[in-house]
């Protein structure tokens, strides 16, 4: 089969593999139908995320019809249509069962090297480097699904693929990130990147009851595509000498109640802090760039809740802990427990709260996948989210 | 886990593996060596470099086989001022400012050195060595269960047996199933050497363990040990090392 490979950094190749097949009874093998290009796959492109090997299958957010099923999976038929959540989860250990879907604690055969990085493991994720368990990725025209019995979740009825595809990650990140902010009405939130998941988290923070969302970005584009299909105000930080300043006077001298960081760890700014952390980053003295992050704690109001969505890999620099402390913030983070959010959030699919369709602005075939990064990690051509279709 | 019930520490253990280190160097390198501290790359020098690299080598060796190594690290601090006489005596030959960095180093590591000595030096009661390592895992079941699994895992609970460690079984606080938890005593012939060889070579029964007790939890709680392509025999850290490429294996397997 084809398939979208990691062949080193900046380097990305659609080649040819061998068909997946079935290693474990719990598995599944889904023929993709639509699979996604991630804001993360940028940063394994980028070779910020470590224990990645040439020739690894890249991508974590797929859907496609069942082809074949291993004996112990039991509500899946072959023909079923399914969208794949992108951490792969048991579903029977105390994380699972407690809807930590992403800390599964039996879902990644690498756990010791993600507990030398982390303190402890985290779960296995599709296409997403050896620390998260090597898992062969969907930008392909099959994939072998581990625990198809817990995480994929059948589409019954026609919905195009573009509506539901983005359950598989982006959509229930961003809502997750919205829900973070423990959102009761009134409050005003600023989001950091209006890249697919600051999209989804400005509207789920809509959604979910604040009066005002801010949502800030350099790229005009993308904060026009915010303007004309959410309800949100924009901010263009290279509009303005500094962004806490103009959240703090655009909030009546209180700052956002909430902040999002849908950016993560390769953030861009302009100023001389830029060249610091970049050259350290080069340098491999930090692993991670935390501006967006620095910036939504100096700006979140005292009391407030920073909420972190964007990836963060590593090692980071210069972190305002004493705001934290002082200021009495609170700060959430977590990969999404996607599986917690799949049917709430069909749901709202289907009842028309949300329509996921206004990200796409590419959809190729999968055999075009290398000029689909190019668009997407330049911003070529207006590019806010490409679709692969194998 | 590993429970500290011996006198060495890691500043100890630091110093041991740094005397090896550097020693390596001067035994293999003493030209290289030479020219880095200013002194001359030929004569004699390079052969008083090389017996200074054995020194250093038998110190750490010292440092690391011996539970209590107060006479070894004060062997060092001696060293230190050997070091230093030999380095006077080159500054006042070539006056290069790469002795004076030399120097300067030497001086750096003289401080610990120094520390750790007397450290030791103030202990008191009788060497200890030997640690008491535990292992545990925390199995999302009734204890019946797991206890039922465990003595079905016969070549797991053999390898427990042959290294005379006990089992446990405790009910996890808060209804989240149940810890099994392993401990032995390791006291591995060489000390910090020996048991740096038997990690290497995969023989560390704490290594060991982790893995088996992670493949048994997912037995359990899942019915079967994950595999993924990238390592397709499921959870072992001796084929962390050798992974594949993330892709589809070529064979069909099972």
């Amino acid at each position: 089969m084809k398939a979208t490979c990691w062949m080193g950094r900046n380097n990305v190749e659609v080649t040819t593999v061998p068909d997946p097949t079935i290693l474990n009874d719990r598995d599944a093998i889904v023929r993709i139908t639509s699979t996604a290009i991630c804001g993360s796959d940028l940063h394994l492109v980028d070779g910020y995320v470590p224990a990645m090997k040439r020739g690894d299958v890249m991508g974590h957010e797929f859907m496609g019809e069942v082809v074949e099923k291993g004996r112990g999976v039991g509500n899946l038929e072959v023909g079923d249509r399914v969208v794949v959540p992108f951490p792969i989860a048991c579903g029977s250990c105390w994380s699972c069962q407690h809807q930590l879907f992403s800390l599964c604690e039996n879902s990644n055969p690498n756990a010791r090297l993600a507990e030398k990085m982390f303190g402890f493991a985290t779960a296995g994720i599709f296409g997403y480097s050896h620390l998260t368990g090597g898992f062969a990725g969907g930008q392909a025209e099959y994939a072998r699904v581990p625990f198809a019995d817990v995480g994929p979740i059948k589409i019954e009825n026609g919905m195009p693929d573009e509506s539901v595809l983005f359950l598989s990650d982006i959509l229930p990140t961003g809502y997750m990130g919205a829900e973070f902010c423990e959102l009761g009405g009134g409050e005003v939130v600023a989001v950091w990147g209006a890249g697919p998941v600051g999209q989804f988290a400005a509207a789920s923070a809509r959604l979910l009851g604040a009066e005002r969302v801010i949502l800030i970005d350099r790229f005009e584009y993308r904060l026009r595509i915010a303007s004309e299909h959410l309800d949100v105000e924009t901010l263009n930080y290279e509009e303005v000498d500094s962004v806490p300043e103009a959240l703090k006077e655009l909030t009546g001298g209180r700052g956002p109640d909430a902040c999002i960081d849908a950016v993560g760890m390769e953030a861009h700014y302009h100023g001389p802090g830029f060249a610091y952390d970049r050259t350290k980053q080069a340098l491999r003295q930090e692993t991670d760039r935390p501006f967006a992050l620095r910036e939504a704690i100096m700006s979140c109001r005292n009391g407030g809740i920073v909420s972190v969505i964007g990836v963060y890999g590593g090692l980071i620099d210069k972190f305002p802990m004493g705001a934290v402390v002082n200021r009495g913030l609170t700060i959430k983070s977590g990969q999404c427990h996607v599986q917690r959010y799949m049917r709430p959030l069909l749901d709202r699919i289907l009842n028309g709260e949300i329509d996921p369709t206004f990200i796409v602005t590419h959809k190729i075939p999968l055999s075009e996948a290398e000029r689909g990064y190019d668009l997407f990690k330049n911003k070529k051509d207006d590019c806010l989210k490409v679709v692969l279709k194998p | 886990m590993q429970v500290r019930v011996r006198d060495k520490d890691p500043l100890a253990q630091f110093l041991g593996w740094f005397s090896i280190g550097l020693g390596s160097a001067q035994i293999t390198a003493p030209r290289l060596l030479c020219t880095a501290i200013g002194a001359d790359a030929d004569g004699r020098a390079p052969t008083l470099m090389r017996f200074m690299g054995l020194r250093e080598i038998t110190q750490g060796t010292g440092i690391l086989v011996r539970t209590r190594p107060t006479t070894w690290l004060w062997s060092r601090v001696a060293g230190d001022v050997l070091d230093l006489s030999l380095l006077a005596l080159v500054a006042v030959k070539n006056r290069r400012a790469r002795t004076a960095f030399a120097i300067a180093n030497v001086l750096a590591v003289t401080a610990p050195d120094v520390y750790e000595s007397r450290f030791l030096s103030r202990k008191k009661g009788p060497v200890r060595s030997g640690m008491l390592i535990r292992k545990a895992v925390t199995i999302q079941r009734p204890g019946t269960e797991v206890e039922q699994a465990w003595l079905g895992a016969s070549e797991l609970r053999r390898k427990v047996d042959e290294s005379g460690a006990s089992v446990r079984f405790a009910a996890a606080p808060g209804d989240r199933g149940t810890e099994l938890i392993v401990e032995f005593e390791y006291d591995p012939p060489a000390g910090d050497l020996g048991a740096a060889v038997e990690k290497v070579t995969g023989k560390d029964l704490a290594t060991q363990l982790s893995d088996d007790l992670r493949r048994f939890k997912q037995q359990i709680e899942t019915g079967e040990v994950l595999r993924s392509e990238g390592t397709p025999d499921g959870h072992l850290l001796a084929d962390h090392l050798k992974q594949r490429a993330a892709q589809p294996l070529e064979e069909a397997v099972r």
